[in-house]
């Protein structure tokens, strides 16, 4: 009975492989796997048998009704999917089957271009927590104690010594503590300022700070760095300022201006960011020898220049995360 | 600060500067112009009008019809003041004119069918005063025709300084002069003080007394008797108008000039309201109630630095004076005083009341100690001048510890090193001397400078270095444009951050953005709130202890407008309280980076090809092993799965690895969803990176690509419907030799004519040996010995048998 089964198999292996169309498939399987059937001969046939081999044969039955029946099954709809194809109209005008698009969101978008440029100068990337210490916020960074400096940034306390970092300076710290000079560091990082929302203000925002620590650091190769950047985000033409300001951190301290001109409206300067080198007693609170050594550090708002390049004149569009506001922005 | 151009040119001459010129410059040098205020172009168009005729407006009660002439024409225009009239001057706005007040462009209009060609001001209206009462009546003197900016005088022009708290030295217009004349290298010009005494010594008429001396170093005090109070003459009411102060009575007046002219702040006190004519500088020993000029009723603690009389607080030092020691229209001897307070202090005391003036304002920023005796002797001299006060002989000064000008010393070559710049030597010392240092030694490479009192800000060479270099002008030093780098071991560029954010976005996700500041209940249920101190609104009074919330509101936000499909993430920190009471250290509180995902709605929408699907489980669990796929190929995490569900999650699972929980997600619990108003069902997972980024990435290796063919198999076992597929596939992967090397549920499948309580299961094997070709007879032997086995452990049936 083995040589049968197995026989009937090569037949059918055989058979199969000229079927073309469903009335050839239809003819294979009232042969086969029809009620009266080879397959069902077989079981019959089966059923009579009293050798001791009949588990053996029994097992080897049931492989071939598993196997020509997955292969029927497997030609039927091979068949059946071609003969849609032949027979029915294309319609090449239907849209394309969709796939998944999904985006990041515009300030990480606007964060990235602000990072190419910092890293074709060089600069590596470092990152720090959002809940400092006083001392990392301020202190360090030359805020004396009950000054009025430290009005000029909002700030969100949770305790005495404990407060939502108010820029991201706090991390330019941590790099000098824990690194020595020569240090080339942008710091990207969300920053907080206890201010009501508004079209113009949100309690948080995202900066980008720059630092860079070494032996033969300038004013005018801060203001070079400065301008190769506006160049490279503003365009080539872009017309600068530089004028003198006040950070506790920094002296000489300065921001930048850029004159925004839009169409069919008065041109205007427009702060892009503060900067300054960095103060001899910020140095010294990290243990690096002012003397030996200059630094220049620089700092700027991601969501203003969002705001700027795509026109959006709410700052609360950008924490809203609609659908339809962020789909505007897909990219790649 | 409004500082007014006309004032200015007290004491320094502009002529031949332009308005842009001077802001521009001031702006460089670091007295930044926000806002240029040209009165004479606010009053574009409004001119003096004469009010010829007046009727009863025909369709209106409150209204009236005025034939305004210009001087030229004649004009109808409507009004709906009480008080206007026949024979009146007023202001008159021509059509085209801008009214001040709310920027309202005037036009031709018609009211109630009468037309009307302009309007009759207000002084509110106008931006003069508050006064709204009724229209401004001009003098009878005006001229008919004549711009309003002349006819009031009101032609200067203001500019609005944002002063920045390092420059106390530029809050008056003699500190904007003094910058000035650096800048344009022009001479400044000090009004010189004259006046006669009379005979009667101040220290018969009053006495002053320190008892805390380090937060008032020094009282100076001037008496001035037998005063008028009085309306201020014109030209001091509008210099003050302009600055955008109101005008009170002379001797208050004066105190404000003197302030705005030099920067030190004055009192002056009614002399004889004063106890025992004495004045004491004190703290009081407990608790007081005191009563400032504005009438409000304040505690005055130990701390705050009073000025008492014989016998109780006369002023709030360095802040506002007390009620009791008034200027009123009876007093006749006034105390001038003029003192120099720490600035810590007044800054300690003014932030407890939550009261900024004028007066504190300059004292925390730190006055000019030297400055005292000038401001209280241009007070007397002005009070002589306009109130007929006779001024006492001598002045009391106490000033134990003179504060001495500092020395600081500069090195030219220290400047060029700074800068990358070298600055002329001899325009450094002039620009130096302008700014009133004092050069008192000169040699060859650098120079000692004495800083005058007037500068608390400047104590170091690098101070110096940025006064010659804002002066000088940033833009006069050129950028350079080549930079030359120290070369690193390594630069750090791309964070783990960037890498995922790029996988969700090719997953289809979108990133949102959220507030980590959120309501304290909202806060405590997602973990150990730690609340702001000062929070702005309830809203905002705790940071985020989990991303969650922040997700679940984005989601509300969306379905509000119709927006029902989505698929969000988000990267960000949360925060979550270790210990209670106040945080004192870095380790009663964790600072967590967190990645959470959320989908809600449909994961596929109807197409012509396709059916639409809601976002289930399973959608949730792919998108999480896509993620972790792209960064930890061949890492295999442990699952676990929670069909009960916790306080968040209706049923969840875990991913861990090596003992560590990367994340946790599932299906929202429907009571959160309700917290957040939410009507359909959410998935999320959170993503720990703080622990994913701790695990080391295997190195990629090439892997040899398959030379032998591959074997597969399918079949398919009814099996009870409660069986895990996994318990399945482990038990399968257990139980066969090497060379099954993957498996697949392809089917589930369930259905009455299966039987009862059971269902299909349908996999696909594949087999392969990579040394050699395996054959099909090889494997028939494995998997049929595998089927039997697995039939017998789960009780089930070859499907087809």
């Amino acid at each position: 009975m083995l040589e049968e089964i197995k026989k009937t198999l090569n037949e059918f292996n055989a058979e199969i492989k000229k079927v073309n169309s469903s009335a050839e498939l239809e003819n294979v399987r009232i042969k086969y796997l029809g009620r009266r059937g080879v397959l069902s001969q077989l079981f019959d046939d089966f059923k009579k048998i009293t050798s001791n081999d009949k588990p053996i044969i029994g097992k080897t039955l049931n492989q071939a009704k598993i196997e020509i029946t997955g292969k029927f099954n497997q030609l039927q709809e091979m068949i059946l999917s071609n003969s849609n194809s032949t027979d029915s109209y294309i319609d090449l005008s239907l849209p394309g089957r969709k796939s998944f698009v999904g985006s990041k969101h515009i300030i990480t978008q606007t964060l990235d271009e602000v990072r190419a440029i910092f890293k074709g100068l060089g600069f590596s990337i470092y990152e720090g927590p959002e809940l400092e210490s006083d001392y990392n916020n301020f202190g360090a960074l030359n805020f004396p104690d009950d000054h009025p400096a430290r009005d000029m940034q909002d700030t969100f306390f949770v305790s005495e010594k404990f407060l939502l970092r108010t820029h991201t300076s706090p991390v330019q710290i941590r790099v000098m503590q824990e690194k020595k000079p020569p240090l080339r560091a942008i710091m990207p990082g969300k920053v907080y300022r206890n201010e009501s929302l508004s079209a113009k203000s949100y309690c948080l925002f995202h900066q980008v700070e720059g630092l860079l620590v070494d032996t033969d650091v300038t004013f005018a190769e801060l203001k070079g760095t400065l301008v190769s950047f506006a160049q490279q985000l503003y365009g080539k033409d872009v017309k600068y300022r530089f004028r003198a300001s006040f950070f506790p951190f920094t002296e000489p301290s300065a921001e930048v201006d850029i004159w925004w001109q839009q169409q069919g409206k008065e041109g205007r300067w427009l702060e892009i960011l503060g900067c300054g080198m960095v103060d001899p007693n910020v140095l010294m609170n990290v243990g690096i020898d002012p003397e030996k050594y200059v630094g220049y550090a620089f700092g700027m708002g991601v969501e203003r220049m969002a705001l700027l390049k795509y026109g959006i004149d709410d700052i609360r569009l950008l924490f809203d995360n609609d659908l339809r506001f962020l789909k505007q922005f897909i990219s790649v | 600060m409004k500082i007014s151009l006309n004032w200015l040119n007290d004491y320094i001459d502009l002529s031949g500067t332009t308005i842009a010129e001077i802001s521009d410059k001031l702006t460089s040098a670091g007295l930044e112009i926000e806002e240029i205020i040209d009165q004479r172009k606010i009053f574009n168009n409004i001119v003096v009008g004469y009010v010829k005729e007046k009727q009863m407006h025909p369709n209106a009660d409150k209204l009236t019809l005025c034939k305004v002439s210009d001087g030229q024409n004649v004009f109808n225009v409507i009004c709906g003041a009480p008080n206007v009239d026949t024979g009146q001057k007023i202001p008159f706005a021509k059509i085209g004119a801008t009214i001040p007040e709310n920027n309202f462009k005037i036009a031709k209009v018609k009211i109630r069918g009468e037309v009307s060609e302009g309007m009759i001001c207000s002084e509110r209206e106008l931006g003069i005063s508050d006064n709204h009462d009724g229209i401004m009546v001009l003098s009878e003197r005006a001229e008919v025709g004549k711009n309003l900016s002349d006819e009031l005088g009101l032609n200067d022009v203001i500019l609005d300084i944002n002063v920045t708290p390092n420059r106390s030295d530029a809050l008056s217009h003699i500190g904007v002069a003094r910058d000035l004349s650096a800048i344009f290298n022009k001479q400044l010009k000090i009004p010189e003080i004259k006046f006669t005494e009379s005979d009667n010594n101040i220290n018969k008429l009053a006495s002053v007394e320190i008892l805390n001396y380090i937060d008032c170093p020094r009282y100076f005090a001037k008496v001035v008797t037998d005063v008028r109070i009085n309306e201020s003459p014109e030209w001091l009411k509008k210099k003050l108008l302009n600055v955008g102060l109101r005008p009170i009575n002379n001797i208050v007046d004066i105190t404000n000039f003197v302030l705005y002219e030099t920067g030190q702040p004055l009192h002056a006190f009614d002399l004889d309201l004063l106890a025992n004519k004495k004045i004491i500088v004190r703290n009081e020993k407990e608790k007081v109630k005191f009563t400032t000029l504005d009438d409000k009723e304040r505690e005055i603690t130990s701390t705050d630095l009073m000025i008492c009389d014989g016998k109780c607080s006369v002023a709030v030092a360095g802040v506002m004076g007390g009620k009791n020691s008034e200027v009123t229209i009876n007093t006749k001897n006034i105390l001038i005083e003029s003192a120099y307070f720490n600035p810590s202090a007044i800054r300690k005391t003014s932030k407890r009341l939550g009261l900024s003036t004028d007066a504190s304002y300059r004292f925390e920023r730190g006055v000019d100690p030297s400055i005292a005796p000038y401001a209280a002797n241009r007070a007397a001299q002005l009070m002589r001048e306009l109130t007929g006060g006779t001024i006492a002989k001598d002045s009391i000064d106490i000033y134990p510890k003179k504060i001495i000008p500092r020395k600081v010393s500069l090195r030219f070559n220290r400047i060029t090193r700074i800068l990358g710049f070298e600055i002329p030597k001899e325009s450094i010392q002039q620009i130096l001397k302008n700014l009133q240092f004092n050069i008192f030694k000169n040699v060859n490479s650098q120079i000692e400078v004495e800083v005058p009192t007037f500068r608390p800000d400047i104590e170091r060479e690098i101070d110096l270095i940025e006064e010659v270099a804002r002066i000088y002008g940033y833009d006069k030093i050129p950028p350079v444009n080549k930079i030359s780098i120290t070369l690193e071991e390594r630069v750090y560029q791309n964070t783990f951050d960037d890498k995922l954010r790029d996988i969700m976005v090719s997953l289809g996700f979108f990133e949102i953005v959220s507030n980590s500041l959120q309501k304290e209940e909202t806060a405590n249920k997602f973990g150990t709130a730690i609340n702001v101190l000062n929070p702005k609104s309830y809203e905002m009074a705790s940071v985020r202890t989990s991303l969650i919330p922040g997700m679940l509101i984005t989601i509300k936000k969306n379905l509000n407008v119709q927006e029902k499909n989505l698929r969000f993430f988000e990267i960000g920190q949360i925060f979550n309280r270790i210990k209670d009471g106040k945080l004192i250290d870095f380790s009663d509180f964790i600072e967590e980076s967190k990645l959470l995902i959320g989908i809600t709605g449909k994961a596929v929408e109807s197409e012509w090809y396709e059916k639409d699907r809601q976002f289930d489980f399973y959608d949730l669990k792919e998108s999480v092993e896509q993620t972790l796929e792209f960064f930890f190929t061949n890492i295999k995490c442990i699952e676990k799965f929670y069909k009960d569900g916790n306080d968040l999650f209706e049923y969840y699972f875990e991913k861990e690895f090596n003992g560590k929980k990367i994340g946790i997600g599932g299906k929202i619990k429907k009571e959160i969803l309700d917290y957040f108003d939410i009507t359909q069902d959410v998935y999320v997972f959170d993503f720990n990176l703080d622990i994913l980024k701790q695990i080391e990435l295997p190195i990629k290796k090439y892997q040899e690509l398959l030379k032998y063919p591959k074997v597969i198999r399918d079949f398919a076992i009814i099996i009870d419907k409660k069986t895990d597929n996994s318990d399945v596939m482990k038990f399968i992967l257990k139980n066969s030799l090497n060379v099954l090397k993957n498996i697949k549920l392809f089917d589930i499948f369930e259905s009455e004519s299966l039987g009862k309580d059971v269902k299909s299961l349908a996999f696909q094997l594949e087999f392969w040996n990579s040394e050699k070709t395996l054959t099909e007879e090889e494997v028939d032997k494995y998997f049929w010995d595998m089927i039997e086995k697995t039939k017998n452990k789960f009780n089930a049936k070859l499907r087809g048998e």
